[in-house]
């Protein structure tokens, strides 16, 4: 026997235990240098698309920017208005994401907002949370339509849909014209200058009427043609420019729009 | 060559093939994983994948392998199998290191945040971790290499040896006496064992006899005693 097989075990025991805890030691050295650091690039966020402020209440949609491989899909969240303090739950709907909040009196007289909130989602199969901050300029949207016309006995009544966010009045009309829809066309009546006829309406969504009482009495260059609809005409158009005053907190805001109605009176065209 | 020793061979190979197909360990969730595998650990993170190499990793396997091959190629003495022993428990002892390494180095808590443009994004990825098959062989192995160790790789018991002419061998093998080959049996000095039939002949220079299996090893190691010593190979025999 040339050699001990005890020395042997001995010795290479000693050897791959001192390799062992070598590598062990080596291991806890370079692991630093052996691991990465990840993190998501280009991933999906949430963005505030616009704030419209009307007076059924304030619509903020947000927009949902995928600019990577990476596809979020969004399920529920939230939203709060700095400026106001309102928290409110979104909407998903068809993957657009919309928050309705009730109009409060603060809301005339922001220019813009702040915007935060969380939406939830699934990020390629996994539940995530996009965390947002905006400051976003809101759009106030006034709208004043005509709703109905009537006119007899020289008397025009003009139901306006008022639709606003603050109280208005409305007046004067200045260069109001009603006509028939033919080929050629006939005045039924014409006003050139200002009609002081003014009427209030309150924030919301109302419907005002106003009476005018169509005669050369309303100024020098008011021509009366007709004191009802002309006979075998059905189809006229109403002429309107109209002086608007919205009634903010901060001061008044008057400006003119041109209000115009084509309708068909009895059941003929 | 031992089949107990073999078989502890065969569980070392069958763990390091394995490995190659299935992570010993790993980290498994939708959009994060990490898998142990013989080169290193694979993270994949979304779209992304990564290798990292921990050098222990090569010594699991390498160690395995020691464990297996050894007991086959020194097979002397018994101090192999307490090697081997030795190797498969530093193979194990490597595969949790490397596992700790994970723990420490590649942790994950579940969850990853990434800075946007307004805001960050928060995703939850829940991961599961897992053993894999071959860490249950790798355990296998070593317990087979203790029992090997304990028993000196002879849990199997005496083999059933169909031919009687083989067991005289394996008699004379184990006690180093020479002996020689000849047609339906052995020679021993001067005496011949010959099988015939279902029964064995005990031919010596005057006669024949017919004997049982234990007179005819009796017969033939009495001859053998004779023999000058000679130096033989006993697999695992000596302390």
């Amino acid at each position: 026997m040339a050699t001990n097989p005890f020395k042997i075990t001995l010795l290479i025991s000693i050897l791959s235990i001192a390799i062992a805890l070598t590598l062990i030691w080596g291991t806890a050295q370079t692991a630093p240098n052996l691991i990465r650091y990840s993190t998501l690039s280009n991933a999906p966020y949430i963005k505030v698309d616009s704030i419209n402020v009307t007076s059924n209440g304030v619509y903020i949609r947000l927009a949902l920017i995928n600019n990577g491989s990476l596809v979020f899909k969004p399920t529920g969240g939230w939203v709060e208005v700095v400026d106001t303090g309102q928290v409110v739950n979104v909407t998903v709907i068809n993957g657009t994401v919309i928050a309705k909040l009730p109009l409060t009196l603060q809301w005339v007289s922001l220019a813009s907002v702040g915007v935060k909130g969380i939406v939830s989602g699934v990020l390629n199969g996994s539940g995530a949370y996009i965390a947002f901050f905006d400051v976003v300029p809101i759009h106030v949207i006034n709208t004043i339509g005509i709703a109905d016309v009537s006119y007899a006995d020289c008397v025009l009544n003009v139901t306006l849909s008022v639709d606003t966010v603050v109280p208005v009045v409305i007046g004067p009309i200045i260069n109001m014209s009603l006509f028939t829809v033919s080929t050629p066309g006939y005045y039924v009546f014409e006003t050139i200058g200002i009609i002081n006829t003014t009427i209030y309406a309150p924030a919301g969504s109302h419907n005002v009427t106003l009476t005018i009482q169509v005669s050369p009495a309303l100024g020098r260059y008011t021509y009366v043609y007709s004191c009802n609809y002309l006979s075998g005409f059905s189809k006229y158009t109403l002429w309107l420019p109209i002086g608007v005053t919205y009634m903010y907190p901060t001061g008044n805001v008057t400006s003119y729009t041109l209000l115009t109605k084509t309708f068909v009176v009895g059941g003929g065209s | 060559m031992r089949v107990e020793a073999l078989l502890q061979f065969a569980l070392a190979i069958a763990y390091v093939v394995l490995w190659v197909f299935m992570p010993a360990w790993s980290i498994s969730g939708a959009n994060y994983s990490i898998s142990l595998t013989p080169w290193g650990y694979v993270v994949r993170f979304f779209s992304e994948t990564h290798v990292i190499p921990p050098p222990t990793v090569y010594a699991i396997w390498l160690f395995a392998i020691g464990a297996g091959l050894l007991p086959l190629v020194w097979r002397r003495s018994r101090y192999s199998l307490y090697l081997a022993t030795l190797f498969s428990v530093i193979s194990l002892s490597m595969l949790m290191d490397t596992i700790l390494f994970q723990q420490r180095y590649l942790q994950f808590h579940g969850y990853t945040i990434a800075p946007t443009p307004n805001g960050y994004i928060y995703v939850s990825l829940p991961a599961k971790p897992t053993l894999g098959i071959p860490t249950y062989v790798l355990l296998a192995l070593t317990i087979l290499s203790i029992f090997n160790m304990v028993t000196r790789a002879r849990w199997l018991g005496t083999r059933v040896i169909e031919d009687p002419i083989v067991a005289v061998e394996r008699v004379l093998k184990v006690l180093h006496i020479e002996y020689s080959r000849v047609e339906g049996g052995v020679k021993v000095g001067g005496i011949k064992i010959i099988r015939r039939d279902d029964s064995l002949l005990l031919v010596n220079d005057h006669r024949i006899d017919e004997v049982d299996l234990g007179t005819a090893i009796t017969e033939a190691v009495k001859v053998g005693l004779k023999q000058p010593v000679s130096v033989g190979v006993v697999d695992y025999g000596e302390d």
